[in-house]
């Protein structure tokens, strides 16, 4: 690592820089263009943001929001809990902990710094973490390696039996900085009543966990606000989703990263509600005079990513979309398995619904939502056994009037390289064009923008999509 | 030891081919997590899968994507190749990501190469803990594969059955850890390749035939003289290795001789007899689950890194060699751990990352190996 | 006249050679040629005759490198690692570092003062990362290494390249090319990817004491200062020899070490 990278901590240099960047609006628009220059690297991100509006606005607000907590968290007298991003963090909220989301983390500074989140990455690596391994959680936990970040006090994750890179990269984390870990494992299936007792008996065994890093007791009624802000939640997002299936979809592409990276970060939080109650008013404006969200405002194609997306510098994926007039349908981290909803019911036991009436319903709410987050829901077993990878992509590219399909990720994503071929014969004979894009999600330095884009822009080509 | 080395060296072995002319079946699994003592009780050859004498991926890498694992990439590519056509079934388990979809890219190419996907086939749920509902999902696990072989096979696994089978079982492990006793003294008897190739052996030929060879062989090791002073003795750690030729490397040019190891297809709970009384599921459930040192199992590296220094301590080894298979992420990441604590200690270790078996890069290892020997000179 | 010798055939090139009381009296480096032996056999007579000495006078010769063990007149072959290592030490006394990037890997060391090597690491990926990688994108960009090197200090905006795999930089390249990036742009991102690569190796066996880097790659400028800035630390540079020469003068001190009786006694 550079020895500047050393001067400042990495949480710090965010949390700064979104404080600006959130504030940057509140100017005259002739302030907030003298702004600019003063963050040259950090221009063209701040400008997709403040430019998609108060939508935009309200993600750096989110944040800013996010980063303060983390660095203020101790003297607050609150832990801390490194997390990820399959796991919900409305426990932490109810149980007064701050969750960190390292996924995100990676995805913000590879998003808003020229040199993304490479000297981090690498530094993971001569800890110990192998090259191969997910650079989603390698880029954080770097800066945590070298202690460029206010500690934290113990690990939560949920991917042993989903993701092996993910778990491992946890369990190193464990012991490399000597912190207590605890993960929840989940089993192959989903939606029997085995696996679905499984879930709450070790959603129990977490809990404990935590009671015993915070030295507090779970408060129910604490637990059944958070919960009731879920299901607030939940009915937004229901809404957006509903309109996301209109041609064309009033949603922006960027809309769909601040609905899963809102429920990452905040779920269960007023935050997030009120980021859902704009998107969610944006979108019915648009609706009402038949409007594209995109910014050409003439939607040609329907784009379902069957995994996750692309978070490099300066978010070029996601304005290659806007700019091509390439509606962002979302992916497998944007859609939410409530029950009664349309693509829910299509797919026996894969819903999940939020009772707050007892501790024990509560419980089982959580532990059952927690089961059917991204990843975690969709990959935990075969991908052609029922409920899982396959039928739930079909399921959503249908919903959503899907044209073609794209898998993206990262080498580090074993489980999901593993079948991905035979996941895209599949999906081909049923009619989508799907590309398999070879890049990593969070480092250039596997694909560059370049090729990633070339490549794209042939598959769209030889496919006649575009 | 002739056996052995067959057994160990050939995926279509004697011992199978004889089994199968008897008219028995044979199951094949992928993980140590299988409790093999129930197909031994159902009269079924038990064997672990292996991707040696592969030549070529053109099958493996069809159905695989690219940063996978060559291990089971090979089980693949010889499954495609007809080279298990003797098996009766299959079990997968979710030993690790790469490993467990072995369930759908064997199954996919079943559809485009005829008849290489055995009748039976079954998906096995190891969970990754050992708190009591863990421990408690892998009992009915073992219980659903029971019934599973039962229905298959048309046969009857009673508990009686299985107690005879953790009986013969135990005898083997018996004689592995005398073996893994008389490697470690101060006096080497016996190559690391030679016990590696009985260790193999052991997951691949029927129980009472392997017992009985390894019981002469054992005498026979009393008598050999000791092996040439002087050499370094060495532990062999890391991915899942089957490769008799890989401890050959480390021990050609008679520089080294390993007298350790902890692989997957090595002696690592050979000091642990399953109680043959009692609840015979509960009994493997609690050793094949309960008793398992491996990074799978996640949260448990004190125990991993405990167990190392036990058995470094017990052989003397002068240096550990830790190797991983290209994307084996759970063994990378450990070694690397391993090495940090074990260096701290004083105890010398290499780290190589490598392609599996047939695949390997000989020159490339050999050289590291080479440097490292000339290090702890 | 009583001398010693180390011959290093590598992949790329193949160097020999010949010394007298722990000095150079001869030295010699070739491209390497198919076979091994031949590239042994013309570097080795190219120190000879430098040194003016015959065949006959050689009491002790180390071989090296990946053709260590097709070399017939050598007494014996060891790893480049260990010559490396020593070789390290006679060029800079101070030495605790060495890095060593080759034609086909690279090598990040740890020497105690005698040039023993106490840890090392080794590359485990393919290409990126080694001389070899430099040696196809300088291709790519129609320019010799040398004025490769150059261009991180001229570069206003170095590209990101695809930097695990050779193939894939090289298309990258190409691309950038084709888009009209400036060359220097383009060549300070090839430099800076080598770099990186590096760094992570050396990192991982945490540096210390002064660095110096051997082998053919320790000439471009712009790696060197790249990778300076990522370790935080300068690297040495030395004048008593040229640093590819390392593994061979490394040979050739444990040549005498054997000599002398201080060699190894087990093997």
């Amino acid at each position: 690592m550079r020895p500047e990278m050393r001067e400042y901590n990495y949480d710090w240099l965010m949390g700064s820089m979104l404080h600006a960047a959130s504030r940057v609006s509140n100017g005259t628009p002739k302030e907030t263009e003298l702004t600019y220059r003063y963050i040259p690297y950090f221009k063209n991100v701040a400008q997709s943001f403040i430019g998609a509006g108060e939508i935009g606005i309200q993600i750096l607000k989110l944040f800013d929001r996010y980063y303060e907590n983390i660095l203020t968290a101790h003297e607050r007298g609150q832990k801390i809990a490194a997390s990820t991003f399959c796991f919900s963090p409305s426990i932490f909220y109810a149980m007064d902990i701050v969750p960190i989301c390292m996924e995100l983390l990676t995805a913000l500074g590879n998003i808003v710094w020229r040199r993304g989140m490479f000297d981090y990455m690498d530094y993971g690596v001569e800890a110990g973490l192998p090259e191969t391994s997910c650079s989603s959680q390698r880029g954080a936990l770097g800066a945590y390696f070298a202690g460029l970040c206010e500690p934290i006090d113990f690990i939560v994750c949920d991917t042993p039996g989903v993701c092996d890179t993910n778990a491992n990269a946890f369990a190193f984390t464990a012991t490399f900085l000597d912190k207590p870990y605890y993960a929840l494992n989940y089993p192959q299936v989903l939606g029997d009543d085995r696996s679905q007792n499984y879930h709450v008996e070790d959603y129990k065994e977490l809990v404990r966990f935590m009671e015993a890093q915070t030295g507090n007791k779970l408060d129910y009624d604490r637990l059944g606000e958070v919960l009731q802000e879920v299901e607030k939640q939940d009915a937004l997002i229901a809404d957006i989703e509903d309109m996301h299936t209109l041609k064309p979809t009033p949603l922006a592409p960027i809309h769909n990263i601040a609905l899963y990276a809102g429920k990452f970060t905040f779920s269960g939080n007023k935050e997030y509600t009120r980021l859902l109650e704009m998107i969610a008013d944006s979108a019915k404006k648009r609706v009402k005079i038949g409007a594209s969200g995109l910014k050409t405002g003439d939607e040609k194609l329907r784009v379902y990513m069957i995994y996750i997306d692309h978070y490099t510098l300066d978010m070029n994926f996601w304005n290659w979309f806007d700019e091509n007039s390439v509606a962002h349908m979302g992916g497998m981290l944007s859609h939410h398995f409530r029950d009664n909803i349309e693509y829910t019911e299509a797919l026996e036991g894969i819903s999940y619904g939020v009772d707050t009436s007892s501790p024990e319903s509560m419980f089982n709410s959580i532990a059952q939502m927690n089961a059917r987050l991204p990843m975690v829901r969709s990959i935990r077993g075969p991908y052609d056994q029922p409920n899982m990878w396959l039928e739930e992509t079909l399921a959503l590219a249908k919903n959503f009037r899907a044209d073609c399909l794209i898998y993206n990720g990262t080498p580090g994503c074993r489980n999901t390289w593993a079948n991905v071929k035979l996941m895209v014969r599949d999906l081909e004979k049923h009619g989508y064009p799907t590309h398999i894009m070879n890049d990593d999600a969070f480092d250039d330095r596997v694909e560059s923008w370049v090729a990633t884009r070339e490549r794209l822009e042939e598959f769209f080509q030889v496919r006649g999509l575009l | 030891m002739d056996t052995f080395y067959d057994a160990a060296t050939r995926v279509r072995n004697k011992p199978i081919l004889k089994w199968k002319e008897e008219g028995r079946s044979v199951v094949g699994y992928t993980c140590s997590y299988v409790p093999a003592e129930i197909f031994h009780a159902a009269d079924i050859l038990p064997i672990r899968l292996r991707g040696i004498e592969t030549d070529g991926m053109d099958i493996g890498d069809t159905y695989y994507g690219p940063f996978i694992c060559s291990f089971p990439k090979c089980i693949l590519q010889l499954a495609g190749k007809g080279m298990f056509d003797f098996l009766d079934g299959a079990v997968i388990t979710p030993g690790c990501d790469a490993m467990r979809r072995l369930d759908e890219c064997w199954r996919k190419a079943g559809e485009d190469y005829e008849g290489i996907l055995p009748s039976y086939f079954y998906y096995f749920d190891v969970p990754h803990k050992t708190e009591p509902h863990g421990m408690q999902w892998f009992v009915k696990e073992i219980r659903n594969l029971i019934d599973s072989v039962e229905r298959h096979f048309d046969v009857r696994i009673t508990d009686e059955k299985l107690k005879t089978a953790i009986r013969a079982y135990n005898q083997g492990r018996k004689l592995l850890q005398t073996v893994e006793d008389l490697r470690s003294q101060a006096e080497i008897k016996v190559s690391g390749t030679d016990v590696f190739a009985a260790t193999v052996a052991s997951t691949v030929m029927p129980r009472g035939e392997f017992t009985a060879d390894l019981e002469k062989w054992i005498q026979s090791i009393k008598q050999n003289k000791p092996l040439k002073n002087g050499q370094k003795r060495l532990m062999l750690v890391g991915s899942i290795s089957d490769e008799i030729d890989l401890v050959e490397l480390v021990e050609k040019d008679n520089h080294a001789v390993v007298v350790a190891e902890n692989l997957c297809f090595g002696a690592r709970y050979e000091s642990n007899q399953i109680p043959e009384n009692g609840n015979p599921v509960q009994a493997l459930a609690e050793h094949y689950l309960g008793k398992s040192v491996c990074p799978r199992m996640y949260g448990k590296y004190k125990e991993r890194l405990g167990f190392l220094k036990d058995k470094i301590e017990c052989a003397g080894v002068d240096g550990v060699i830790m190797q991983n298979i290209r994307f084996c992420d759970l063994h990378g990441a450990e070694n690397a751990l391993f090495e940090r604590d074990l260096e701290a200690m004083g105890i010398p270790c290499l780290r190589i990352e490598r392609e599996y078996g047939p695949l390997i890069e000989t020159g490339r290892i050999k050289l590291r190996i080479n440097a490292f020997l000339e290090r702890i000179s | 006249m009583s001398i010693v010798a180390g011959c290093d055939v590598g992949s790329l090139t193949s160097k020999a050679v010949v010394m007298k009381n722990e000095k150079i009296v001869g030295s010699h480096i070739i491209k390497s040629k198919p076979r091994p032996q031949d590239s042994a056999d013309a570097a080795m007579a190219g120190a000879l005759s430098a040194a003016g000495a015959g065949p006959d006078d050689i009491e002790y010769c180390i071989g090296t490198g990946y053709g260590r063990d097709k070399i017939l007149f050598v007494k014996e072959a060891r790893s480049e690692i260990s010559c490396h290592g020593k070789g390290a030490r006679w060029l800079l006394p101070s030495v605790q570092t060495v890095i060593d990037i080759g034609g086909q890997d690279c090598k990040a060391m740890k020497i105690d003062g005698d040039g023993n090597v106490t840890r090392f690491l080794a590359n485990d990926k393919c290409a990126s990362g080694t001389g070899r990688f430099l040696e196809v994108m300088a291709k790519v960009l129609n320019i010799d290494i040398d004025a490769m090197g150059r261009f991180s200090a001229k570069a206003r905006s170095p590209v990101t390249l695809a930097a695990t795999c050779t193939v894939w930089a090289q298309a990258d390249v190409i691309k950038y090319i084709n888009s009209g990036v400036a060359l220097e742009d383009i060549g300070a991102g090839i430099n800076t990817a080598m770099a990186q690569r590096v760094a992570m190796l050396v990192n991982a066996v945490r540096p210390e004491g002064d660095i110096l880097m051997t082998g053919g790659v320790a000439k471009n400028v712009g790696v060197v200062s790249t990778l300076e800035k990522l370790l935080g630390r300068k690297i040495k540079k030395t004048r008593k020899a040229d640093p590819q020469m390392a593994g061979a003068i490394g040979a050739a001190l444990l040549s005498m070490e054997q000599l002398n009786g201080n060699g190894r006694k087990d093997t």
